[in-house]
């Protein structure tokens, strides 16, 4: 389950999730700046006011980290 | 493979050089951690641009993007660590440790938000540390916050953050603000900004997450402390360049010198276009053109070898 905090107006946010539509990679999106509970889970569960955050299996990563995320996804290009 | 040409960057002067490039049916690899650069992390719109009376940062980038991609050349979304020049090409190394080999090359890196390098900086980066308030400024809301910076970037921040926040101080290091006639008036209709000039920053503190901003009165030296959940900065770029140390000369401020004709550097087949070189002017419009004409100069410089 893959899970992505993001604000409308975030180009790493745009990145991240291009990156993931190439991929082919399914994922859940939260729009932080208006759903409130989302924000909130953002920032206790990863302990991060900054977005982009991605969730993959509980684990987080910060930010467009592409060799993190490929890791965790097993992307291999 | 050798490339006729690499452009190293995805902003607006990497992506003009891209589309002239591709119209020139150079063989062509333009690479880019991500699009837009700077111009995508604007806080507000851009009015200056012809064409375009209003149009958000990322709006234009995107189509910028999409301009780029109706090109025939090569996208790696990467991010360049070294530049080396052989003999009769350019070895461009990234860092998934991919190397690639080329007649020439474009440098369009852009520059960085320029960090504060005060205590608690760095730990608090994303904990309440932003350099980019179109990203982040949305977890703040009706929180007090301070923009650290008072020239254009730092005015358009606060109004950007006006609309989200309780309550924002504008912290200006000098005597007076830098910021345009245009984003002051605007600023003073806002009631909920506040001005600190002669503020020195000098620490971000909290537990989790920022809490606090100490920052000196440089007039009476007394050191004060502002409440606050977010601190952003907006002080002004820094070039990056430090791939090119070998092959080109810098100014002061790191920023590529060039030649003002060509844009080539001190390194024949090798431009700088945009923010990166020390043009004294960085708009989106003069990046632009920057990397029209070094793409063009770039042709010119194959068509004689």
């Amino acid at each position: 389950m893959v899970k992505v905090f993001s604000t409308p107006s975030c180009p790493f946010c745009v990145s991240l999730k291009h990156f993931l539509k190439e991929h082919n990679i399914e994922f859940e999106e939260f729009n932080v700046a208006e759903d409130k509970k989302a924000r909130e889970e953002m920032i206790q569960k990863s302990g991060q006011m900054g977005v982009p955050v991605i969730e993959i299996d509980e684990k987080f990563v910060v930010g467009f980290d592409k060799e993190k995320i490929s890791q965790l996804l097993g992307i291999k290009d | 493979m050798v490339y006729d040409l690499i452009i190293i960057g995805g902003g607006p002067a990497g992506i003009t050089a891209g589309i002239y490039a591709g119209r020139q049916r150079l063989n062509t690899l333009l690479i880019t951690k991500d699009f837009g650069g700077q111009v995508a992390r604007k806080a507000v719109a851009i009015e200056n641009y012809p064409g375009f009376e209003e149009i958000s940062g990322l709006d234009l980038i995107q189509k910028f993007e999409k301009h780029l991609r109706k090109q025939k050349i090569d996208i790696e979304r990467d991010e360049v660590i070294k530049i080396q020049k052989t003999p009769n090409k350019f070895l461009v190394q990234t860092q998934s440790k991919s190397k690639f080999e080329s007649k020439t090359v474009i440098i369009a890196s852009g520059a960085d938000p320029r960090p504060l390098e005060i205590p608690g900086e760095k730990e608090f980066i994303g904990k309440g540390l932003s350099y980019c308030a179109v990203c982040d400024g949305a977890l703040f809301p009706d929180k007090n916050v301070a923009v650290i910076g008072g020239g254009n970037s730092g005015f358009e921040t606060a109004i950007f953050l006006a609309k989200i926040a309780k309550k924002i101080y504008i912290l200006e290091y000098g005597p007076k603000v830098k910021a345009d006639k245009v984003n002051q008036a605007m600023v003073e209709k806002i009631s909920k900004v506040k001005i600190l000039t002669n503020a020195a920053s000098k620490k971000i503190q909290g537990d989790k997450f920022v809490n606090s901003l100490i920052y000196q009165d440089r007039k009476t030296g007394k050191e004060k402390t502002l409440s606050v959940d977010g601190v952003f900065v907006e002080i002004g770029s820094q070039p990056s360049t430090a791939f090119a140390r070998d092959l080109v000369d810098f100014n002061e401020r790191d920023e590529i010198k060039v030649d003002f004709e060509s844009y080539q550097t001190k390194t024949p087949g090798l431009f700088a276009a945009g923010d990166v070189n020390v043009g004294r002017y960085k708009q989106i419009i003069t990046a632009c053109g920057e990397g029209a004409k070094a793409a063009l100069a770039a042709y010119e410089y194959l068509q004689k070898l």
